[in-house]
């Protein structure tokens, strides 16, 4: 176990891309109130953009172009965002939500059918973002660089979310459209303009994760299936519609699977349904939920 | 006399056939992965199938007549849906042959049905032993062209024994379901004969499709392995080994793939470490008669033609087994006709293949009349990054051939578990004494 700081290091890597993901997830639960279904396509656009574009420029441009890159992916996303939420979601907040959970099922399929389209049916790989960083030495353990970017874009994302939330007149607007619409909008406030702003940063953070991680993990088409079901065990253990929770939820999740891959190899698949399952017996809310 | 009656009905039945080759379509079903990480394996199948029926369509056809058509579906469509889209193209497609199939998890479930329905199948790989061992033990109408899954565990562990015989240790990485199981399988029983004292100090078991490593590659690097052994493939593969890179993974050990060189060779960049052993299914890499240029033409022509027709792309395994899956029902429909003398029945055309041999880019190759399995020596070679590719190949100067025959159980041995190969294996290797 003389790896042990590289043991800390895993989980938290694999915690960030977790909160970037269900950070959105749960933002856009939390102001509108819809269960998005699309959020792992969102990641995956994210990915594809990302690993399409630095493709595309690796050749021409010095390594340090290559890291501005990667959040245009997530801009993108975010654009994409701009375009949905008007035009798709909109129209149906007022109805029940299954309307809401099968236009978001459909875009899932959309989405899906769009970037095999655009990109092709093949994996794309961004391999020069990892190779560039190379990889140091941790007490006495070669540790890849790129992964302690990750960390850190994971950790300066939540301080700014938190920041976002809970110091800027735009998050008490959002915090209070969260509590009561109907109020809210009675105040004055212009309600579908949070919605439109809400939505989008939350599919730029997922296009953000997709962003950061297509150069280890790589763009492959279904890859914001497992995303989002992996986006669903963080906020069912966080709390859905709570920052702290998928914050909380990511590191739960990344440190439970790491040990449970060290001590039970043969349950990988099973232990994140197991915390997830346990969570919701004792506290079907989750650990910040709120009623 | 109800013989006599038989007997003439059978020979009235050749002689309308000998006059009459129809003029319609030879209609196929090709279905392989076209989406997601299976696709960076898969669908080169679909190009091989491709590119042998235009080639026969160029020549008129089959029998100079019958002009091949492919219809195709996306493998990716989970396993349940595949039955249903082999049921659909038997039923309301009228397809005369069915073809294709990369996962293991789908021809047990498509075989039986393809059996019900009475479909002529060539499954290009797909390669489990319990699709002949238990699912379909006794199959009239389905067969399989690329070698069988044990195969690939053997050969990898044979060659990990003759390039470092000194391995103490071993760790294993597999994809958690049938293929992953067969390859640790048969590496364990013969590392039991061939290195008996070496000890497994890992095992991990990632979900199949995984592209999130780093827990694993940090576990296995703290359980110092003398030889990491992985059935990892197509674009999860490519992952892992790009992560691994970052942890100076391949500096601490030797490490043995059964399918990292599987995927269509443009996919493994220039970051792939050297002097791996590089396994393709046992079955199948370009550069594998490279060593002595010219002394496979049939190898050379293929590639020229492959990568003519597909944007100078090289073929990997599965491109070769589809296009020779074709040319063997090509053959074997040829033989059938000259015996009935014109179009032969389906009945026909499969005796003609049971038994047939016939040389193929990636060299002879056997169909067993047994169990219907096609069977070729099997390859493998070692990893390099040579000037002349603008990917990592295996090395021809190091690539092994092993005689089949030596791998793998022989006819109507018992049906055995986990396979028939493994308990040959089990039973007739000599054990090594230190």
């Amino acid at each position: 176990m003389e790896t042990l700081a590289i043991y800390l290091l895993n989980p938290l890597y694999y915690a960030a891309i977790l909160f970037l993901i269900s950070a959105g997830l749960s933002l856009i639960y939390g102001v509108m109130r819809v269960v998005n279904l699309a959020h792992g396509s969102l990641y995956a656009l994210g990915a594809f953009v990302t690993a399409w574009l630095v493709g595309l420029v690796a050749a021409h441009v010095p390594a340090v172009v290559l890291y501005l890159i990667l959040p245009v992916g997530a801009l993108a996303v975010g654009a994409v965002g701009l375009i949905i939420e008007p035009t798709l979601l909109r129209p149906l907040l007022k109805r029940p939500e299954e309307y809401q959970l099968l236009m978001t099922f459909g875009l899932l399929l959309i989405l899906e059918d769009c970037m095999r389209l655009l990109f092709g049916p093949y994996p794309l790989f961004a391999r020069e973002p990892l190779e560039f960083l190379g990889s140091s030495i941790i007490v006495g353990d070669l540790y890849p660089n790129y992964n302690l970017l990750v960390i850190v874009v994971g950790l300066v994302t939540a301080a700014f979310s938190w920041v976002l939330t809970y110091k800027t007149k735009f998050g008490v607007i959002m915090r209070a459209t969260s509590l009561d619409m109907r109020m809210t909008s009675a105040l004055g406030v212009n309600v579908k303009r949070v919605y439109l702003k809400a939505f989008a940063i939350g599919a730029f953070l997922a296009g953000l994760g997709g962003a950061f991680s297509a150069p280890t993990q790589g763009a492959v088409l279904g890859m914001g299936q497992d995303a989002l079901v992996l986006a669903f065990i963080v906020v069912v253990v966080g709390g859905l519609g709570s920052l702290e929770g998928a914050f909380v939820g990511s590191l739960i999740t990344g440190f439970v699977r790491s040990i449970g891959i060290t001590l039970f190899p043969e349950i990988e698949l099973a232990i994140l349904y197991l915390i997830a399952a346990a969570v919701l017996l004792i506290r079907p809310k989750g650990l910040f939920g709120r009623d | 006399m109800f013989a006599a009656t038989t007997r003439l009905q059978t020979v009235q039945k050749e002689v309308t056939a000998m006059k009459t080759i129809p003029t319609t379509d030879f209609k196929t079903g090709q279905m392989t992965f076209f989406t997601g990480p299976a696709a960076a394996l898969g669908e080169p199948m679909y190009k091989g199938h491709i590119m042998a029926a235009e080639e026969i369509n160029a020549l008129g056809g089959l029998l100079g007549k019958r002009k091949i058509t492919t219809i195709k579906a996306d493998e990716a469509a989970g396993t349940d849906a595949n039955v249903k889209e082999l049921r659909r193209m038997a039923l309301e497609e009228k397809i005369d042959m069915f073809a294709g199939i990369t996962s293991s998890g789908n021809t047990p479930a498509l075989g039986p049905v393809a059996e019900e329905l009475g479909v002529l199948t060539l499954f290009t790989d797909g390669c489990t032993d319990f699709l002949f061992d238990k699912a379909v033990p006794n199959p009239h109408f389905i067969f399989r062209i690329t070698n069988i899954q044990s195969a690939d565990g053997v050969t990898a562990s044979v060659m990990a024994n003759m390039q470092w015989p000194n391995v103490k240790s071993v760790a294993h990485l597999h994809p958690d379901y049938s293929y992953g199981h067969n390859a640790y399988d048969h590496f364990k029983i013969v590392m039991s004969k061939l290195n008996p004292s070496a000890q497994t100090v890992y095992e991990g078991w990632p979900k199949l499709g995984t592209s999130e490593f780093t827990e694993h590659i940090t576990k296995i690097i703290d359980a110092k392995p003398d030889l990491l052994y992985s059935s990892l493939w197509g674009g999860d593969y490519v992952a892992f080994y790009k992560q691994a890179n970052g942890y100076g993974l391949f500096n601490k050990m030797h490490f043995a793939s059964t399918l990292s060189h599987g995927v269509a060779p443009q996919f493994l960049g220039k970051d792939h470490p050297e002097g791996t052993i590089a396994g393709h299914h046992s079955n199948y890499y370009f550069t594998y008669s490279n060593a002595q240029p010219g002394s496979w033409p049939l190898n050379d022509s293929f590639i020229a033609r492959y990568r003519a027709r597909w944007d100078g792309e090289y073929p990997n395994f599965q491109a070769e087994g589809a296009y020779t899956g074709v040319y063997m029902l090509k053959t074997a429909i040829e033989r059938a006709a000259k015996l009935v003398g014109g179009w032969p029945e389906v009945d026909q055309i499969i005796g003609q293949l049971e038994g047939l041999s016939m040389a193929a880019p990636a060299g002879y190759i056997y169909i067993r009349p047994d169990n219907h399995q096609a069977y070729k020596d099997t390859v493998t070679g070692l990893s390099k990054n040579s000037p002349d590719y603008p990917f990592n190949i295996v090395d021809p100067m190091s690539v092994v051939k092993m005689p089949i025959q030596k791998l793998t159980a022989p006819p109507n041995w018992p049906k055995g578990d986990p396979t028939s190969t493994y308990t040959w294996i089990d039973q007739t290797w000599p054990k090594l004494s230190s």
